[in-house]
């Protein structure tokens, strides 16, 4: 019985401390930097999870070092263990029924709930007013186009691809693997990964097929102000694949229209 | 002593006679170069020459390769052990008893299960070294130690494939299975002693192979050699398909034997009830094993013709998710067969080390065999951010529940360490640093199974660490507690507990502080495969690099101390655990038969309510004084 006592006591401190941890933890930013609404969903669900997991990897934490420090055969002797059992039926059973449990609920929430969430945002009745935001993927670049305001390839004063979103809007990227420049090869297209870390998703991009991705921006934000504000291809496709990047604005309304009349400027020129 | 090959075929021993020969490593490479030579030769000038006639094509270098791979297995002894002697001759061949009886082919289960150990060792410092490499690489945001990318990626390729299709899948099963599990189930031989001999021979084989792929060319796939990318490489990636396709025929043949020797073999009164835990795990990755790996090699033949003639099965099937799709039917299982044999190793261990009863047996081995069946259907989940979102909730619901008999190994050992009297030995602790690893590999992939989680930190840092968890953290972790742990059945010769547990706690800390942060990485937009990255994330690449590069010195010392004490440890008793397993009740190390008498088991192997042995003979005791 003692060691019941014992084991629950540390099994309660040690849970609580890590319960403070994961809190302090989420109170600041699991993702380190988040800038949309998909993000955000997707922190918290990371956030259910640990903690909901706490109490568990604190139970076998404690469990193991408990059992290594208080059971520890003392003396150079090897002696058998004075308590001998084969099983323990209530101790299986709710280990059993735990583990269940806790598998249905994270089943359920997050992982259900969570991807309602995201497909009910991809229903297109949902999205009438998304900007769209073409995006090939070609080895090894990125060129973005937005179709609605006739841009062609979005490119700072160097001819470097950018990407430039207003905040507080839906975007839909489509989401394509070819090489304009090079149309009479098509086999020339290999899978990329098309991933904003600051968004909290990415979707790889499939030669042959067009894949939707769905953001909302929730804060003006820029590379500039926080490096995980950029595109980075995540499938590895080849030795420039590190060099895949592409920084990303996300602007006011205003500064984004006056950006668009920058690029057709640009474009006419 | 005469040959165990010629014992097999009933020959006298004064029948053979020794020819002068070289040593037959070195035969086999010079065996294997000349076929090459040969082979590719005819191939490229004669048979299939090509424009402008380079004198290695694609198809030149893979005739070749197979003539010098079939060259290599018979310069080792396959010619004298195994051809020579379906025909009829007589066995001109005699087994050294003394180191060289290694280096050459053999019937032996134990010396090829140290043949297997030592290749697997040999693959883990070579591609050991090519992850200090690829760590010294990211210690900066720029290109230092590579010229290009490229190479980079070759190097992550080679670490990747080396170390899963030659320790991963070998240093358990092949190694540790081919010793201890005749022994464990009391047989004096392996079901299939000369396939045996040859399979083991493949695996330096295919490590040479994968290694020397950079001579064709570089390829940027990483371990999955994917397609439609791996159809753009240069020739590289043709010693990638061929050299794991040597190294997983050799596992193949490992599933075959072990499989057969546990269903076969087992000494009278061995039922289902009582096979041991170690035995279990064998069995179920034997099963894994034997159900994908010809999948995988499928689908690596239709890779490597593809490069070869070609013929473009994969670029031309309609859909660029084919590959991926078909590598992670095996992939996922293959996880588990790294794996799975550490669960077993925990249950084996532990009972022996705490001296009580082995905890709820029976859900020990439910875990195994669900596991087993269910890591069939988890494939897709490496495929979250390019799958269908109806596909999502199933595959994310198999994934989750598999922790459910995952999670029955830590009920066990918790079980079994309760009240316990737990001898803090270095196997011990390396088990429960292994458990604890393995706890927060699982506890990331309850993360990654989610797919809202996994379509941010999936292809990022926070994979790369979760997999090393369960792989290093977990199987290596509990390989080196089996070195320890066996050390006196291998050698009669103990270890030092103060630089096992030293060096232990030294992984523990190093790995720990490596790895956790590779979490952090992924967290904070570090991406796979890359060699050159944003300068916000360097400072803390350097530390991982560091304790990276201490956990590498911390794994050489082990084997360092390993290696010394197998030639000069203190002599111990036979049984120096009192474990009942049927592999201590032999002498140590096993003299010429493992068991004089074959013993009858009269009860389980994991009771330790009394001292009665499980085995109703004494089993050695008749054995000859000399035979240690
Ligand atoms: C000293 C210990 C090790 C270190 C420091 C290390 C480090 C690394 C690094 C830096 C990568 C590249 C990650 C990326 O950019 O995608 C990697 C990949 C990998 N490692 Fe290790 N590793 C170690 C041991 C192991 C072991 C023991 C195994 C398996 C038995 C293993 C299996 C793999 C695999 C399968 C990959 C993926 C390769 C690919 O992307 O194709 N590693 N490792
Ligand atoms: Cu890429
Ligand atoms: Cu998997």
């Amino acid at each position: 019985m003692g060691d019941i006592v014992g084991f629950a006591v540390a099994w309660i401190v040690t849970s609580a401390l890590g319960e403070l941890a994961v809190s302090a933890v989420r109170r600041g930013s699991i993702y380190y930097y988040t800038a949309s609404n998909q993000a955000l969903d997707g922190e918290s669900a990371f956030g259910f999870i640990l903690v909901m997991l706490v109490p568990v990897v604190a139970f076998i934490v404690v469990m193991l070092v408990y059992n290594m420090i208080r059971f520890r055969a003392r003396g150079k002797e090897i002696l058998r263990s004075q308590a001998q059992f084969y099983t323990n039926k209530v101790f299986v059973t709710v280990w059993i029924a735990i583990s269940v449990v806790v598998n249905l609920l994270f089943y359920l929430h997050p992982t259900a709930s969570a991807l309602e969430q995201m497909f009910n945002g991809e229903e297109a009745r949902y999205n009438r007013q998304d900007l769209i935001v073409n995006v090939t993927a070609r080895q090894w670049q990125w060129l973005f186009n937005y179709p609605q305001y006739n841009i062609t390839q979005a490119a700072d004063a160097n001819g470097n691809s950018v990407m430039f979103l207003p905040a507080d809007r839906t975007i839909k990227f489509v989401l394509r693997s070819y090489d304009p420049f090079h149309t009479y090869d098509a086999s020339a297209g290999v899978i990329h990964g098309f991933w904003v870390p600051a968004f909290g998703l990415k979707q790889d991009i499939i030669p042959g097929e067009t894949r939707y991705l769905y953001i909302h921006t929730n804060k003006i934000t820029s590379y500039d102000v926080n490096p995980m504000v950029r595109v980075q291809c995540t499938e590895v496709c080849g030795p420039g694949h590190p060099f895949m990047e592409a920084p990303v604005h996300v602007v006011s309304a205003a500064d984004f229209q006056k950006w668009i009349a920058s690029q057709q400027k640009q474009q006419q020129s | 002593m005469s040959s165990i090959a010629t014992d097999l075929l009933g020959d006298s021993p004064s029948q053979t006679h020794r020819r002068p020969m070289l040593p037959p490593v070195v035969r086999g490479l010079i065996w294997a170069l000349i076929a090459f030579l040969v082979f590719n030769t005819l191939m490229s000038e004669v048979l299939d020459r090509m424009p402008y006639h380079p004198f290695v094509t694609r198809a030149s270098v893979t005739v070749g390769w197979v003539a010098a791979v079939c060259a290599w297995l018979l310069g080792v002894g396959v010619w004298e052990g195994v051809v020579r002697p379906s025909f009829g001759f007589p066995t001109l061949w005699e087994t050294p008893t003394d180191w060289r009886k290694y280096f050459m082919y053999s019937t032996d289960h134990r010396v090829i299960g140290l043949q297997y150990i030592f290749s697997s060792i040999g693959g883990f410092l070579i591609a050991g070294f090519a992850a200090m490499l690829m760590r010294l690489e990211l210690m900066n945001q720029n290109l230092w130690v590579f010229s290009n990318p490229g190479a980079y990626l070759s190097t992550v390729g080679i670490h990747g494939t080396v170390m899963m299709f030659s320790v991963g899948t070998v240093g358990l099963v092949g190694g540790f299975g081919n010793y201890l599990i005749p022994l464990m189930v009391g047989s004096n031989k392996s079901a299939f002693p000369r396939m045996s001999g040859v399979s083991q021979w493949l695996v330096p084989a295919g490590i040479a192979t994968v290694v020397l792929s950079p001579v064709l060319g570089q390829w940027t796939t990483g371990w999955r050699g994917y397609e439609p990318l791996a159809s753009q490489d240069p020739a590289g990636i043709v010693f990638y398909y061929l050299g794991v396709f040597a190294l997983t025929t050799s596992s193949l043949m490992v599933a075959i034997n072990l499989t057969a020797t546990i269903l076969f073999k087992r000494a009278p009164g061995l039922t289902w009830n009582r096979i041991p835990m170690f035995a279990w795990g064998m069995l179920t990755v034997s099963l894994l094993n034997l159900i994908w790996l010809p999948e995988i090699q499928m689908t690596f033949l239709l890779g490597l013709l593809g490069a070869v003639i070609p013929f473009p099965y994969f670029t031309q099937v309609g859909s660029p998710l084919t590959y991926l799709e078909v590598f992670w039917l095996f992939g996922h299982p293959e996880v588990y067969i790294v794996v799975v044999p550490a669960f077993a190793l925990w249950q084996e261990i532990l009972p022996v080390m705490g001296q009580k009863s082995l905890f709820a047996r029976q859900w020990g081995i439910i875990g195994l065999v669900f596991v087993m069946i269910l890591s069939g259907m988890v494939w897709a989940h490496h495929m979250f951010t390019n799958m269908s979102n109806s596909q999502m909730l199933p595959f994310s619901f198999f994934t989750e529940i598999i922790s459910i008999p995952t999670g029955f190994a830590y009920l066990v050992v918790i079980g079994t360490l309760w009240k316990a009297r737990l001898r803090l030995t270095t196997p011990t602790l390396l088990v429960l640093m292994s458990m604890f690893n393995f706890l927060i590999g699982g506890v990331t992939g309850v993360l990654l199974a989610d797919p809202v989680v996994n379509l941010q930190v999936h292809d990022s840092f926070f994979v790369v660490a979760h997999f090393h968890y369960t792989i290093i953290g977990a199987m290596i972790f509990s390989w080196f507690a089996a070195f320890y742990y066996w050390l006196p059945k291998f050698t009669g010769r103990m270890y030092s507990e103060r630089w096992g547990k030293v060096l232990s706690v030294w992984i523990f800390i190093a790995f720990n502080v490596a790895f956790l942060q590779m979490f952090l990485l992924g967290l904070h937009g570090m991406n796979r495969w890359v060699p050159v990255y944003p300068a916000y994330l360097q400072p803390m690449n350097f530390q991982v690099s560091l304790f990276a590069i201490l956990l590498g010195i911390g794994f050489v010392l082990h084997f360092l101390h390993i290696a010394w004490m197998w030639r000069h440890g203190p002599r111990v008793e036979e049984n120096p655990w009192r474990s009942k397993t049927l592999e201590w009740q032999a002498t140590s190390p096993p003299g010429d038969e493992n068991f004089t008498t074959i013993p009858t088991v009269v009860r389980g192997f994991y009771d330790y309510s009394d001292d009665r042995p499980a085995v109703s003979v004494d089993v050695h005791a008749d054995a000859p004084q000399g035979a240690r």
